[in-house]
């Protein structure tokens, strides 16, 4: 049964750990057997209730008591039943929530919007920061050198189609430096800008691109940033413009994509998710983290399990989670698949899967679904992923071939990278999607469409399929 | 001249308003005249202000109340004699609108989390007074249990175990100074060990973002064993030291740390050794401190801090964070500010606010204009005399106290600082001169350091510390004693 829109999937927890059924011991040796019926009731029974499987695997368990004398035995029965005692919540004594300082006069300030009167007065619209009619690559950096939009009456009397927001949130696992992102890809300016080769269109000249500045974010805390990222991406999401979101790390999915479905509705949009890893962590002490993004947007059923479409997979997780993203209806591709059909073929699905899902499309591709070669400057790098020759092509199409409404790109940590490289291969992807936009916009949707001109001299009949 | 000279008090608001043009011309004729190095407002007029009602002048005439939008008087004049009196009016009523929202606002926090009938617990979390967590997670403390040895698959006696295959090894499985390793507390009191290294991978500073990744660095690189000439000695031949490998840390919030560190910290004490922490960010500043308090008494011993930044900051929303670990263990009283030492400060952190903050609470800080101005033998003697006025020692070193050139791979970095030589002087001269009762060695932030620098003389800064205990294990206190073989010519 597929899932309802608006609706939290009904299997979503029938793996979360803390929300699935403990299963009681099976299998129990017979020697085991005898040994556990011969203690008190309340500790046999507790062991048989598989309780003690977080602190002891059961094979271990029946290793350890079938060679154990019965006062052992107990003492080993004995010092599970403490842990256990000690590592499950208990109310009281463990804490439910961290508490702030309310009485911080600058409890709000993190996120405090500075009066627009304090500025010269102006006209609603982008701020263009150039001084010179040519252009060129110096002044002050912004994303894509676009000019800049602060309210969002900037963007609607700019009849903006792109804004790009920066969201610097660096709580990730790995190495951290995706704070950095944001200005990283401001600075380099390389790769943003002129004629896109396959299509020979530049998306500047095409649309309304502005730089929305960086939303606010309080780096003790991915869940207090969350609330803020989600109601600036509405904000650009209700004024009609395409979000992008540069990251930061990729928690900031959940707001991204629940921002998505405020504006477009519950269960509207899909997603493809670009990434080595599966980030469907749940049952953690932190509801979200940069490895549990999904859980958390399904389990608020602002996304529908089938339309999650995940690309490049390849980081070591095990089979359970695959097992978990394909009873609740998930769509993945992984490495493997890759490997065995080839990337045209993984591409031409992905592609078929998000066109077919929803009127709606959001991208979001984390960094490391390519290779370390093309993206050392990643915080939780993984061997063995995309080149950007089969990332630009993809981007590119899924942007121009459905309605895309958002796009971010994550986990860019230009610390890790000595080079320009990263940073220039995340600017050409943020190209790579707004050329798609632009062609969008231009009603080139046509499948895999590619420039006559562009992509052959034609002085002769080559290819033997000269018009 | 202050903002108040220009700026009608509010009992005198009927007669000021013509001062105000009085004064406020004769500072233009000022101007015109060039006569004057004061402020230079620009030409303006009491008009600007007629609409502006008490509070709201008594808001520009609060120089405290400007710092916040990064203003100051002048700056304000400037921006007044822009603005028509609707745009004064609008101008200082929207930065106060603003200035009020920033504290907890009564009510802020009853906005629902649930929306279309499903609980969203983030959704509101930026207005709400704490941070919700996951309770139904299962084995909700498991990071933080430690495995008892019943449960080993193969039993061993306890005490430290040498992962050295040869008599002679360099290299093979990393460890602080090569030494060998201790699971559990059982482990170090068997060993009798004395000190014990133990890293903390906590990276949520103010900084860059790489502490967690020191403790590994470091083991990974030379420097922490071996004879040190000047004292004479070799650290690691004389002391029993081990490696008690990492506290587990939580790497989402600083606050479920904060206890976990303080209990291992305290553990490690009881059983009998120094520890030598390896951060981490400074917010782990706090435990440690904490834990030495616990055990031997809030009065009996001092804390060096060497550190570009006093990590006195007040007030904020958040309880704990590497800028307010100080500010933090003073206000719960766990330690007498009289026996901090703080010494390298600079930066724009340290302002004259934080300065008198420190002045007025009885820190003892040593700033690097001290430094420059008296010269590094005086600040260390001063600071040894300082530490001698406990028992005993702690010593909490923030890479950044070292100059860039010696470490750039610091994650708060600030140019200015000491050098590697006077930071080893100071730090083998403090723990043979006073008893050391823990050391610890924070926010290195191995990327920012393509070079082997900053851990090579992170380690360095740790052997100085070893040296010095160990020359006091001899019996050598004495006031900057050096080895006599490292002068021939005397």
């Amino acid at each position: 049964m597929p899932s309802r829109a608006g609706v939290v999937p009904e299997k979503i927890d029938s793996a979360t750990p803390g929300l699935m059924p403990i299963e009681p011991l099976k299998d129990i040796p017979e020697n085991v057997l005898t040994i556990l019926d011969a203690l008190p009731k309340m500790k046999s029974e507790f062991i048989k209730s598989g309780k003690s499987n977080i602190i002891l695997k059961s094979d271990i368990l029946f290793d350890l008591l079938s060679s154990a004398s019965s006062t052992k035995a107990e003492e080993y029965i004995d010092t599970i039943m403490s842990i256990h005692e000690q590592v499950e919540f208990k109310k009281g004594r463990d804490i439910e929530s961290i508490e702030l300082n309310k009485a911080s006069p600058d409890f709000n300030s993190w996120r405090l919007k500075r009066p627009q009167s304090m500025n010269p007065e102006r006209e609603p619209g982008p701020i263009s920061l150039g001084r010179y009619l040519g252009g060129g690559r110096s002044g002050i950096p912004t994303f894509a050198n676009a000019p800049v939009a602060l309210t969002p009456e900037d963007l609607i009397a700019g009849k903006v189609d792109v804004a790009i927001l920066g969201a610097p949130l660096d709580m990730g696992s790995g190495w951290r430096d995706a704070i950095h992102g944001p200005r990283a890809m401001r600075m380099l300016r390389r790769g943003t800008g002129g004629h896109d080769v396959s299509t020979l269109i530049n998306p500047s000249s095409v649309l309304n691109i502005v730089d929305y500045g960086n939303v606010a974010i309080d780096q003790l805390s991915t869940e207090r940033s969350v609330q803020e990222v989600r109601s600036m991406v509405r904000e650009i999401a209700e004024t009609g413009a395409v979000p992008i979101i540069i990251g930061g790390d990729h928690s900031l999915e959940y707001p991204n994509v629940a921002a998505m479905a405020d504006v477009y509705g519950k269960g509207k949009v899909a997603v493809v998710h670009f990434d080595a890893h599966l980030d469907t962590g749940r049952g953690r002490v932190h509801l979200l983290s940069h490895g549990q993004p999904i859980y958390r947007l399904m389990k608020e059923a602002h996304i529908r399990p089938e339309d999650y479409i995940q690309v490049g997979l390849r980081a070591h997780y095990s089979k359970s989670y695959y097992e978990w993203e394909k009873e609740i209806g998930m769509k993945y591709h992984t490495m493997a698949e890759v490997e065995r059909r080839g990337w045209d073929a993984v591409m031409e699905r992905v592609i078929k899967e998000a066109t077919e899902s929803t009127d709606y499309l959001y991208v979001s591709f984390d960094v490391d679904v390519l290779d370390p070669a093309f993206q050392p400057g990643t915080g939780t790098p993984v061997s063995g992923g995309l080149t950007m020759r089969e990332a630009i092509p993809i981007i590119r199409r899924l942007c121009a071939e459905t309605k895309l409404v958002g796009f971010d790109i994550v986990e860019l940590a230009p610390a890790l990278d000595s080079t320009y490289v990263s940073t220039l291969n995340a600017n050409s992807l943020m190209f790579a999607c707004m050329t798609g936009i632009a062609m969008h916009k231009k009603g080139i949707t046509e499948k895999g469409y590619i420039s006559e001109l562009s992509s052959e001299h034609g002085q002769d009949d080559y290819y033997g399929d000269k018009k | 001249m202050s903002i108040k000279t220009y700026l009608p008090s509010p009992s005198l608001s009927l007669i000021v308003v013509s001062m105000t043009t009085i004064l406020l011309s004769a500072c233009a004729s000022n101007l015109d005249n060039s006569v004057s190095s004061s402020i230079k407002l620009p030409p303006t007029d009491n008009v600007k202000l007629q609409l502006l009602n008490e509070a709201e002048l008594a808001f520009l005439r609060d120089p405290k109340r400007l710092r916040w939008f990064n203003l100051t008087e002048e700056k304000v004049f400037n921006q007044l004699a822009q603005r028509d009196e609707q745009g004064v009016k609008q101008y200082v009523a929207d930065m106060m609108t603003t200035m009020s929202a920033a504290s907890f606002q009564e009510g802020q926090d009853s906005t629902s989390n649930i929306n279309n009938g499903i609980l969203e617990p983030l959704s509101n979390t930026a207005d709400s007074t704490s941070i919700p967590l996951n309770i139904d997670a299962q084995g909700y403390n498991k990071s933080k249990i430690i495995q008892p040895a019943i449960f080993d698959k193969y039993k061993r006696t306890s005490g430290p175990i040498n992962l050295q295959r040869y008599v002679n090894e360099q290299g093979g499985i990393p460890t602080f100074a090569g030494a060998p390793v201790a699971i559990r507390t059982e482990d170090l009191i068997a060993g009798q060990v004395e000190v014990a290294f133990v890293g903390v991978p906590l990276a949520l500073g103010s900084g860059w973002r790489d502490s967690q990744h020191a403790p590994t660095v470091l083991r990974g690189m030379y420097g922490l064993g071996g004879y040190d000439i000047a004292g004479g000695v070799d650290p690691t031949l004389i002391l029993s030291i081990a490696d008690f490998g990492d506290i587990a840390t939580s790497y989402l919030s600083t606050e479920l740390n904060i206890n976990h560190i303080r209990e291992q910290v305290s553990a490690m004490i009881d059983a009998g050794t120094i520890p030598f922490i390896v951060g981490g960010d400074h917010s782990i500043m706090y435990s440690t401190v904490a834990a030495m308090s616990d055990s031997y008494g809030k009065t009996a011993f001092s804390v060096v801090q060497l550190d570009a930044h006093y990590n006195g900051t007040r007030g904020l929303d958040h309880y704990y964070s590497d800028a307010q670990s100080v500010s933090r263990l003073l206000e719960d009283q766990i330690i007498d500010p009289e026996n901090l030492i703080q010494v390298g400060l600079r930066g724009p952190s340290q302002d004259k606010e934080a300065l008198e903050w420190l002045r007025d609470t009885g820190v003892k800080y040593h700033t690097m204009v001290e430094v420059e101005e008296k010269g590094w033998d005086v600040i260390q003697n001063s600071t040894i005399a300082q530490a001698k006025n406990t028992e005993s020692t702690f010593v909490s070193f923030d890479m950044s106290v070292l100059d860039p050139a010696y470490a750039p791979g610091a994650g708060r970095p600030i140019p200015g600082g000491i050098s590697i030589l006077q930071a080893r002087s100071l730090v083998r001269r403090l723990c043979a001169e006073t008893k050391i009762i823990g050391f610890e060695l924070l926010d290195v932030a191995p990327y920012l350091d393509a070079s082997y620098k900053t851990a090579l003389n992170a380690n360095y800064i740790m052997h100085a510390c070893l040296t010095g205990i160990a020359m006091r294990k001899q019996g050598i206190t004495g006031s900057n004693h050096l080895d006599p073989l490292a002068f021939p010519s005397n």
